[in-house]
């Protein structure tokens, strides 16, 4: 019986393989779109994790989470120095760093911060930390080597930023990989992207506030006023040329007259110090988030989107079934009288039924099969793509959760492949002969 | 070697007045050769199908040994065929890709699990017998005479006490059909098989035993 399915599959090789093309292809983009959400979801959740509570200035808890965690540039408000101070000094927190960003290298983000979220990042695989003003440590999937020296560019080089030519940073060390768009990044002493924008240490906490969300935060916002050439822009480059050789003192990063930074990592000491930490931030003035809670929030609105992409899924594979069995249906037709002859020579129905069944399920299953590598696949591509885009690490990966709507494919496969074999036993032998 | 009777036998088609076939008597004794002829439209196929139990007698009786064709099921019409009839049709209906031997092997694996003890050896043995030296080969591959030929040792292959043929010698040319025809009557002899031929060649009606011509439905002649 075997044999003859083979042979019957063989004689017809090139329909029986566009048939498993067919089935393999709106198999794979079902399995795509389920893979491709859930390694966005998880790699955004992972890269999340490093960064428990962020601070910023108020306003949108998207943007700063999305500035904060995946380095997107955008112009944050700052938050007074002396936050950051207080932060430093409370007991319920492991430590705070500072992120501070408006500055490239090639489209690398320059990141200002201190030791702590360096440790926090899971340290150096090479090199030193930065001990002074002109270090810089690089991301993992940065291409710099300890060694290079670079100058920052504000804004960034495919959308026409301007150097910073005063300023001169030699990378001295390179984090250990994170999976997160931090990998991307090239972090340098918080005080340095200060001095660089011409941010000093003030006694008045508010008073270059306005030119320091600017600078620090600001990067598009001022790329469009350089251009108009503003004469305010001016002083922010023009100002003190930094001391390269300088030694850092962490102190100054946390002293309560330091400069604003957009956005604050706070690692609480434990669950309810986060939430109590979170609480005490949420002012008028400053914001409080839990990375984690806002990327839930957002994947609830992205829910909608997989149902929609679902959805659309699931439709070309109704499609594809539909043709399909019109395929199946046709070849029935045209093999009447083979199953005429199968009665007429003794086979039993069942055996007619079962040959014509196996015959179905063979292609429609092997499509299928071929469909979740292919899908596997191409998920596995686009993830590669975006993660060399994004420095976010996307793990796609199976679930057991996706073992049922498999099984339930594979049954209406099974299902499907009944029809034809249905009508070959219902067919009556000799009227098969005569036709 | 079933005996075949047949009684009353009547087949209508719908918007037909006359029958199609109309058989009051028939009697075919076991081991007979009997040759079916008439014009194309006299109801040879009809009888065929009738007497293989390929389709349902509704009014009449069939009975081959005791064995009333008209009462069965199709299921074991079915079953009652792939033991009793082996078949030699006009277009042999081979079934390519498969092996000579593969194809005579086929009826056996389809209506088993297993081939029986022996069914291998047999297989090979007929094959010998109609002259097919290379078994492995694929039968599309064969002429049309050597299709023939594994078509009559795949009809033999179960141990059929009645062979039916119908037109087995028509698509072929004489001399093919010649070779068919000795086979069809030697392997019959040999076997013992009741063996009844549908057929226009009157070179191969006149080598059997006895003929019935039909024409219009009804039996003309009985003669032999």
């Amino acid at each position: 019986m075997f044999r003859l399915v083979a042979a019957d599959l063989r004689r017809n090789a090139l329909g029986a393989l566009a048939i498993v093309l067919i089935v393999a292809f709106a198999t794979a983009l079902g399995v795509a779109v389920t893979l491709q959400e859930r390694a966005l979801r998880l790699g955004s959740a992972r890269a999340a994790t490093a960064f428990p509570v962020i601070v910023g200035a108020a306003g949108s808890e998207t943007q700063l989470m999305l500035s904060a965690v995946f380095l997107q540039p955008a112009p944050l408000g700052l938050v007074p120095g002396k936050v950051l101070a207080s932060l430093a000094t409370d007991p319920r927190v492991a430590w705070a760093a500072p992120v501070g960003f408006g500055d490239f290298v090639e489209d690398y983000p320059i990141v200002g911060t201190t030791q702590a979220l360096i440790d926090g990042l899971g340290g150096l695989r090479e090199g030193k930390s930065f001990a002074r003003l002109g270090e810089a440590v690089a991301g993992a999937g940065v291409a710099l080597r300890p060694g290079d020296r670079f100058h920052p560019l504000h804004g960034q080089a495919s959308s026409g930023g301007h150097m910073h030519g005063e300023t001169t940073y030699e990378v001295v060390g390179r984090l250990a990989p994170t999976g997160t768009p931090w990998d991307r990044a090239v972090l340098v002493p918080i005080e340095a992207v200060w001095r660089t924008h011409g941010m000093e240490a003030h006694t008045d906490g508010d008073e270059h506030e306005h030119d320091a969300a600017e600078a620090a935060g600001g990067a598009q916002a001022e790329d469009g006023k350089a251009e108009n050439g503003k004469a305010g822009d001016a002083h922010h480059h023009a100002g003190s040329a930094m001391d390269p050789h300088a030694a850092l003192d962490a102190a100054r990063a946390t002293a309560a007259n330091a400069p604003g930074v957009p956005a604050i990592v706070v690692k609480p000491r434990s669950i309810a110090d986060a939430y109590k930490l979170r609480q005490d931030w949420r002012t008028d003035t400053t914001l409080a988030l839990f990375p984690a809670e806002v990327l839930t929030r957002l994947y609830a609105t992205l829910g909608d989107a997989r149902r929609v992409l679902s959805a659309v899924a699931l439709g070309a594979q109704a499609l594809v079934a539909a043709a399909i069995l019109l395929v199946i249906l046709l070849h029935v037709g045209q093999r009447r009288r083979q199953i005429g002859a199968l009665r007429a020579f003794g086979a039993p129905r069942l055996a007619v039924f079962a040959v014509v069944w196996m015959e179905g399920f063979a292609l429609l299953g092997l499509g299928l099969a071929a469909g979740v590598g292919l899908g596997y696949a191409a998920a596995r591509a686009i993830a590669a793509r975006l993660e060399a885009q994004s420095g976010v690490a996307l793990p796609v990966l199976f679930a057991p959760d996706d073992l049922t709507p498999l099984m339930v494919l594979a049954g209406a496969t099974a299902v499907l492949a009944m029809v034809p074999a249905l009508l070959a036993y219902r067919q009556s032998p000799a009227a098969a002969l005569r036709g | 070697m079933p005996a075949l009777t047949v009684d009353a036998l009547e087949v209508r088609f719908p918007g037909l007045d006359t029958p199609a076939l109309a058989i009051p008597r028939l009697d075919i004794e076991a081991g007979a050769r009997i040759g079916l002829t008439g014009p194309s439209g006299s109801g040879k196929t009809t009888l065929i199908n009738l007497i293989t139990g390929l389709e349902r007698a509704r009014a009449g009786r069939l009975i081959w040994d005791g064995t009333d064709l008209a009462r069965l099921s199709e299921g074991r019409r079915d079953r009652w065929r792939a033991a009793n009839v082996g078949l030699v049709m006009q277009d042999f209906h081979l079934f390519d890709g498969l092996s000579a031997r593969d194809n005579v092997l086929l009826p056996l694996r389809l209506s088993r699990l297993a081939l029986p003890a022996g069914a291998g050896e047999e297989a090979d043995r007929l094959l010998a017998r109609v002259g097919i030296e290379r078994r492995d080969q694929k039968v599309e591959t064969l002429s049309r005479g050597q299709k023939q030929r594994v078509a009559v040792a795949r009809a033999l292959i179960a141990r059929p006490g009645i062979l039916v043929a119908d037109e087995p010698t028509a698509s072929l040319d004489a001399e093919a059909g010649a070779v068919v025809a000795s086979l069809l009557l030697a392997l019959a002899a040999e076997s013992g098989a009741t063996l009844i031929v549908a057929s226009h060649d009157p070179r191969l009606i006149e080598r059997l035993d006895r003929v019935i011509r039909l024409e219009a439905g009804r039996i003309t002649a009985s003669e032999g």
